[in-house]
């Protein structure tokens, strides 16, 4: 019946920096990793299309830029790296993982030794009235039509949410000269203050808070209206945005705009982590659920998780935990030398103070947890299958005490994104109404397929080793 | 809603696709999603079950807004397929039942 | 706080259709139930109200199961009244295909046995088989390779969460208490009634009533109940929506209301593993495809695996304590049909204590017979 297994002794899921990275460490050492990206080209979030890239460097700036070295490297050295194939289903046990993955129109079933998922993070599902019209775009994902093709709106949109990306957004269109009409931050003035307050993270940080600071400083220069604190966002219009409204300081406003893209932070992917089973906990910094990792970055047997699909660090963090998961790999393996080893120190060591800094981030652009509380009862929460928070609250009170019973008994988180967007919201939303915490109300039950397939192409098992 | 810099880095070649039965030519780095909202903005892009317009929201293979027929199967990922020369695009903002 | 009458152990559809039953006739009700993550045949189930291939070898099964689905519309419509929950119930009749011809024969066989059983069969089973041909009107686009399948107008289809969502506001709404994440750990007798000890503390009530799926493994033996059911898994596809294919449902697949085939009927002995394989996928798959070929570009958006709750011989357990009297133990492997019968007819039987008596057929007894 079954298809015949491919075998790889190493598979890696995800060539961002962090599974770059990972590769590159362990083809130095002599393994052939194999490397399993959807992306036609690997780069991963930061570095997607810098093989070729569209933008100049004068409006991507030189973050961007930096991952050149290491996807040459990735590019050069000898692994088995497969663009366009999915990762829709992984099942893990003692021998190690099988894996499904779909290329080409076909499932293919392969048999890892030891998995490294480095699959990333997205950007945050956070609902707000009108955020299901057309018009209404991550910010993510605009950033991504600028690196996939030069693409920029050919109107100044209104940016809005929290996080570092979405000035970085600011910026890169005010390079291009297509500065954006207003940005909206959710994070209030003060905090930046606050934030200076604590010394010993503000020195660590500085990087990110000079960073931050001159592209803040260069969207004011150039004019760019900003309003800080943002209280609340709505989008209206009928087919599509026609306005944006906002609270700003008690009061509520409308702008004009038929582009809105929001950035809410990004959070780690977790469908592929979580259909294995893996234990996740609530991260209160970074207010999402991260899984659980021992100091090696392993996360089960023969399974680790390194990048921002781990808990989000940055992608400096993902290139750096990228090297530190093969480094572990190898000492497991019991192939490590006096040196790695000692790189393998100086680089936990470095991501320690890394991610020490970044609880400045995360305090900065903290969102307000009441946040879903706040919204109108007709504010859809599950978009795919169009679940209100009214009708949450609804199911709540009949009986709807847990993720999944809520699931069933509303189909929220039922559809084809199974769950990503509205997964944390739903326990946050039964966090709050039955008193509990995050961790103790617990998330959806993720089954495969994580990326979608037709029966078809789970039917087509490669014929030819069948 | 979206074009593209004038000044952009690589040259890229460009291939020509078929959106709703025209030929449009378009950067081949693109993708079906990215390509759809170069040619034609969100406008129609999409109808929901629920019968609300919808568009592509994360680029990245999230959300699942940005299902498009091409060559003639419906319900792809738009976000996820690269487009190809001699590729045909339709929008599903019509009648057609997506998920 | 007043001693509760019922005590329910486990919330399910079986505890909540009961536990409904009793409040609707003035019960005072309390049920526990485990966490959310619990196993849960009520969560995982293809939501069939069926009646074709109940009871071969238990004709009083068959019969329970033709009683339940006549009074299903009545059931369903009073739910939908009293909590604005419509359960997408359906009985335009249903299809059990055969996949060869040894299936089809052996069918009939089954079929023509159980109608001639009992008095009540043979004047109210309607059942037919039809080949190919006879199938395409209301099977359009069935798949070449079909050979037939047997038709019977009595099946029908729900949906099963929605029951359940249902049962819960009704419930509740009728003074039901309901406790999530409350897993009885130990159930005793005490002098007024019983007591079930809990992480979450004590619960006290006259009676106690075990619907606790396959939780009855644990607790039944202590109140000198049958502890007899054993998982059997299932695994299950769901396709995202497609356009009304105006096909009858089946237990291998169904379209449901929302518009996504549900793909199923696997039988595994797996424990308590209640993940999804890729093997079974895939088999699944292909075998949707064969049925319904244009299925072949639809995305499947989800799968999982439930464990059937499944007595020795594959029929009810409903029975009631000798050692303790006050207690019962309630175990069914379809629990979505037979959930009109459980609301009305066996909630009546619990509350006046005459479960023995009014359903004899379906006590422990028989499963200690066989067992000795
Ligand atoms: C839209 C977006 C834009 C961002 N832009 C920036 C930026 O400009 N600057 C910045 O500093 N940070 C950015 N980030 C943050 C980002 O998380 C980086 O920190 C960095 O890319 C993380 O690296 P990584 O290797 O952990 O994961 P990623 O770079 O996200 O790489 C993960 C890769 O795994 C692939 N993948 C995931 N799951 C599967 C699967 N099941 N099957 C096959 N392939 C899979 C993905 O396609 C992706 O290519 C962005 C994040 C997002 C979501
Ligand atoms: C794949 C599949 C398909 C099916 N299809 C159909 C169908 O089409 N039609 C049909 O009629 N039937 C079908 N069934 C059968 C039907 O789902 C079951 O008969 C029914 O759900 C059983 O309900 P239950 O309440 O007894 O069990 P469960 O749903 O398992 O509920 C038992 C409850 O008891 C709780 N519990 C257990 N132990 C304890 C404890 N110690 N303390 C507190 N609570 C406890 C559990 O948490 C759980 O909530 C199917 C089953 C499966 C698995
Ligand atoms: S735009 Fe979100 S999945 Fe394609």
């Amino acid at each position: 019946m079954m298809a015949e297994s491919r075998n790889a002794d190493i598979a890696i899921v995800g060539a961002g920096p962090a599974g770059m990275a990972a590769a590159v460490t362990l083809a130095d050492a002599g393994y052939r990793p194999t490397v399993f990206d959807m992306n036609a080209a690997p780069g991963g979030q930061i570095y997607r299309q810098l093989h070729a890239p569209q933008a100049s460097d004068a409006v991507m700036g030189k973050d961007y830029r930096r991952g050149r070295e290491l996807l040459d490297a990735f590019l050069q050295a000898d692994i088995d790296h497969r663009p366009g194939s999915r990762v829709w289903w992984a099942d893990n046990d003692a021998s190690g993982t099988a894996l499904g993955v779909l290329a080409r129109g076909q499932t293919q079933r392969w048999q890892a030794r030891q998995l490294i998922l480095a699959g990333g993070a997205m950007e945050r599902g956070w609902p707000f009235r009108g955020w299901q019209l057309p018009g209404v775009m991550n910010a993510g994902a605009a950033q991504i039509l600028l690196k996939q093709g030069a693409l920029v709106p050919s109107i100044p949109p209104v940016l809005a949410g929290s996080g570092p990306l979405l000035y970085l957004l600011a910026w890169q269109y005010l390079r291009a000269a297509r500065p954006p009409a207003l940005i909206l931050d959710v994070a209030p003035a003060r905090r930046y203050g606050e934030v200076l307050h604590q010394v010993h993270r503000a020195w660590l940080g500085r990087d990110y808070l000079l960073k931050g600071a001159r592209l803040i400083g260069a969207l004011k220069r150039a004019g760019v209206p900003i309003r800080q604190g943002i209280t609340a966002l709505e989008a209206e219009g009928d087919t599509a945005v026609e306005r944006v409204r906002y609270r700003h300081k008690g009061r509520w406003h409308t702008q004009p705009s038929e582009l809105l893209l929001t950035h809410f932070g990004v959070t780690p992917e977790p469908q592929l982590a979580r259909s294995l089973g893996l234990e996740h906990v609530w991260h209160a910094g970074q207010q999402c659920f991260v899984p659980r990792r021992d100091a090696t970055l392993a996360a089960g047997t023969n399974l680790w998780i390194a990048g921002d699909g781990g808990g989000i660090g940055g992608a400096l963090n993902a290139e750096r935990e990228g090297r530190l998961v093969a480094l572990s790999l190898l000492e497991n393996e019991q192939r490590t030398t006096a040196e790695q080893r000692r790189e393998g120190q100086a680089l936990l060591a470095a991501r320690r103070r890394d991610l020490e800094a970044r609880c400045l981030l995360e305090r900065l652009f903290r969102l307000p947890e009441s946040w879903l509380d706040d919204q109108s009862a007709e504010t859809l929460v599950c978009r795919c299958e169009s679940v209100s928070r009214g009708e949450l609250d609804l199911a709540i009170t009949q009986g709807g005490a847990g993720p999944n019973q809520l699931k069933a008994f509303t189909r929220c988180g039922m559809g084809p994104c199974q769950g990503r967007q509205c997964g944390e919201s739903v326990t946050r939303l039964l966090a709050q109404r039955l008193g509990g915490t995050p961790d103790a109300v617990g998330y959806y039950h993720i089954r495969p397929p994580v990326h979608s397939i037709t029966l078809g192409e789970l039917a087509a098992r490669e014929a030819s080793r069948a | 809603m979206f074009q593209r810099l004038d000044t952009a880095a690589t040259p890229t070649r460009h291939v020509q696709v078929w959106l709703d039965g025209e030929p449009h030519r378009v950067a081949e780095t693109l993708t079906v999603a990215a390509a759809v909202l170069q040619l034609r903005g969100w406008q129609g892009y999409r109808r929901h079950v629920d019968g609300t317009p919808r568009a592509p929201l994360c680029m990245m293979g999230v959300c699942q807004e940005c299902l498009i027929t091409i060559d003639g199967c419906a319900n792809r990922q738009g976000c996820l397929e690269p487009v190809a020369e001699g590729m045909r695009i339709e929008r599903q903002g019509g009648d057609i039942h997506d998920g | 706080m007043k001693q509760r009458d019922f005590l329910i152990v486990g919330g399910g559809v079986v505890g909540m259709a009961v536990a409904y039953g009793l409040a609707r006739a003035g019960q005072g009700v309390t049920v526990l139930d485990e966490s959310d993550d619990a196993l849960r045949a009520s969560r995982g189930n293809a939501g069939l109200v069926w009646v074709q291939g109940k009871g071969v070898g238990m004709p009083r099964y068959a019969e329970l199961s033709l009683e339940s689905a006549k009074a299903w519309a009545d059931f369903a419509g009073e739910l939908t009244e009293r909590t604005g929950i419509e359960l997408e119930y359906e009985q335009r009749g249903g299809v059990d295909l055969c996949l060869d011809a040894e299936e089809a024969r052996s069918r009939q066989a089954d079929y023509a046995e159980l109608q001639n059983a009992s008095r009540y069969m043979a004047a109210n089973f309607r059942w037919e088989y039809l080949d190919r041909e006879a199938l395409t009107s209301c099977l359009p686009g069935l798949g070449e390779t079909i050979p037939g399948g047997t038709w019977s107008p009595h099946d029908g289809q729900c949906n099963p969460l929605y029951l359940l969502r249902a049962l819960y506001a009704a419930s509740r709404a009728l003074g039901v208490e309901t406790r999530p994440a409350t897993p009885v750990e130990r159930l005793e007798a005490t002098a007024g009634g019983f007591r079930a000890t809990t992480p979450q503390g004590q619960f006290t009530a006259e009676r106690v009533i075990l619907a606790a799926g396959l939780g009855a493994r644990q607790l039944a033996s202590g109140l000198g109940l049958t502890a007899a059911v054993r998982p059997v898994r299932g695994q299950v596809l769901v396709t995202e929506r497609r356009p009304p294919g105006g096909r009858l449902p089946t237990p291998q697949i169904r379209q449901t209301a929302s518009g996504g085939y549900l793909i199923g009927d696997t039988h595994e002995d797996a424990g308590l593993d209640k993940g999804v394989t890729l093997a079974m996928m895939q088999s699944l798959a292909e075998k949707a495809v064969r049925i319904y070929p244009d299925l072949e570009a639809a995305r499947l958006v989800r799968s999982w695996g439930a464990l059937r709750v499944m007595t020795p011989d594959g029929h009810p357990l409903y029975e009631t304590s000798t050692t303790h009297p006050g207690a019962y133990n309630l175990n069914c492997h379809s629990g979505i049909t037979l959930a009109a019968f459980h609301a009305e007819g066996l909630a009546e039987a619990i509350r006046d204590d005459r479960l023995e008596q009014s359903f004899p057929h379906f006590s422990g007894a028989r499963l200690h017979v066989s067992a000795s």
